[in-house]
């Protein structure tokens, strides 16, 4: 069935190819994120041809019913059910959400593995597409590493605000700050109620130092919040059969009202 | 005085001419499929080296010579980045040093062949204004021993960066643009092993 919505005798420019198989999981596998983009937002037909904005069918919401569910994993029953349906609904109805390449709001979270002082950690680094000069480029947004986090625990709000230097300290030449260092483990509680750890700098501070030393990349995944009250996440699935590539594979309906707190945990400096 | 003047000048002239460059037009469809099809070209090129520098019967200095022919189609500084099922982390090459491994292999025969399935992705612009895309294409590989038994099989997904870039040339005293493209690093990843 899913062979059939993506026909098989598309995406060939030339004869670059001679192997004489079977190659229908390969047309439909979801290669690269840009061909999930113009999966999702039916800039492609079933065929593989790029379907410009002149074209007939060209972001059609009824094709776009059709081709948005072959894009969830379907092997996960939580975005292979009715939530997945309801997207789909609600994505098609209007028909005016669409997937921006350059339109913000979506990050690849990229999983790597580095030596802290020796040791093999997990560090969580989150990119985003910022324009620049003449075009576009991947920057480093935040950074999530067990070790960083540790430092900053949230702390009981009882105990929080029983630290503080009262509002009279500059008249006696703040001679009660030494206090605030007695317990270098609660020294933010001393900073503004907005304060919120800086992350990325620590990361590179940290990489400065030579406490923090690359190894190599674990996995990449893609973080969406783009669409109108949804959020979802793109990974990779290298697996037989028609549903591979680049899929959804997590789907969550989120209030636009609700995006932003979310949103400065991987842009933190929006 | 005079100096102020031609700096303010010098800097209306490169704001216009990064104005003028930066207002260029995006790619038209057009554009873009003849420019897929150059690019297209180079990936195709490549796919006949490399099955010449792995088939057996090409004789070794041939093989050198395909070597130095595959490596012209690279920028200077692209490498291969390669992982396995097994081997998820990956192990970077340069173009020649991969080539050359590839020559090397220790079989006594090997079959390298492509599917006729490729995509192309859209022409994204970098910062200096050079436009960057992607080839996807997938390779069998198999290798056998002397007896002709198949010892190594895989399928790998190869993701291939192409730079594209307007370039001018006097031809006749005439400035003539052109499209010049290049390939940059290449993932090489294994979907299957048997």
């Amino acid at each position: 069935m899913l062979a059939l919505c993506f026909k098989v005798n598309a995406q060939v420019i030339g004869d670059l190819g001679d192997v004489q198989m079977d190659e229908r999981e390969l047309y439909t596998m979801t290669k690269q994120m840009g061909q999930f983009i113009h999966r999702f937002n039916y800039e492609e037909d079933p065929s593989g041809n790029r379907l410009y904005p002149n074209d007939k069918d060209y972001r059609s919401a009824a094709k776009r019913k059709e081709a948005l569910p072959l894009l969830f994993d379907l092997d996960n029953p939580r975005t292979a059910g009715t939530l997945r349906d309801f997207f789909v609904e609600d994505l098609t109805k209007t028909n005016n959400q669409f997937f921006e390449f350059l339109g913000g709001d979506w990050f690849s979270e990229v999983s790597a593995k580095f030596k802290w002082k020796g040791q093999e950690v997990d560090v969580s680094m989150i990119l985003t597409l910022e324009k620049d000069g003449l075009g576009s480029k991947w920057v480093i947004s935040n950074v999530f590493f067990s070790e960083f986090q540790k430092y900053f625990p949230q702390g009981e709000l009882a105990e929080r605000e029983k630290h503080f230097l009262h509002p009279m300290s500059h008249e006696l030449d703040f001679m009660n700050i030494y206090k605030i260092f007695k317990d270098p483990e609660i020294i933010e509680y001393y900073a503004s109620t907005e304060y919120l750890p800086d992350y990325l700098t620590l990361f590179f501070y940290e990489i400065k130092q030579g406490n923090l030393k690359f190894d190599h990349v674990e996995n990449v995944k893609f973080h969406v919040f783009q669409i109108k009250n949804w959020y979802f996440e793109v990974s990779w699935f290298n697996r037989r059969g028609y549903n591979s590539g680049w899929l959804i594979s997590n789907l969550v309906y989120l209030k636009d009202s609700e995006k932003e707190a979310l949103l400065k945990i991987y842009q933190p400096k929006r | 005085m005079k100096k102020v003047l031609f700096a303010i000048a010098f800097a209306f002239f490169a704001f216009a001419g990064y104005q003028a460059f930066a207002q260029e037009p995006e790619l038209s469809p057009e554009r873009k499929q003849a420019i897929d099809s150059l690019a297209l070209e180079k990936v195709r090129d490549l796919s006949k080296y490399v099955k010449l520098i792995g088939s057996k019967n090409t004789p070794w200095s041939e093989a050198n010579r395909v070597i130095d022919r595959a490596e012209e189609l690279f920028a200077p500084d692209a490498e291969i980045g390669v992982s396995s099922l097994s081997k998820t982390k990956i192990e970077y090459y340069k173009v020649r040093q991969y080539l050359e491994r590839l020559m090397r292999l220790n079989y006594d025969r090997v079959e390298i062949d492509w599917y006729k399935i490729q995509y192309v992705s859209d022409l994204q612009r970098q910062p200096d204004g050079t436009y960057v895309g992607v080839i996807t294409i997938f390779q069998t590989f198999k290798g056998y021993d002397a007896e002709g038994r198949l010892v190594y099989q895989d399928t790998t997904k190869k993701d291939i960066t192409v730079y594209v870039k307007r370039k001018e040339t006097q031809i006749g005293g005439r400035l003539i643009g052109f499209w010049d493209v290049l390939l940059g690093d290449m993932r090489v990843k294994e979907t299957t092993n048997k």
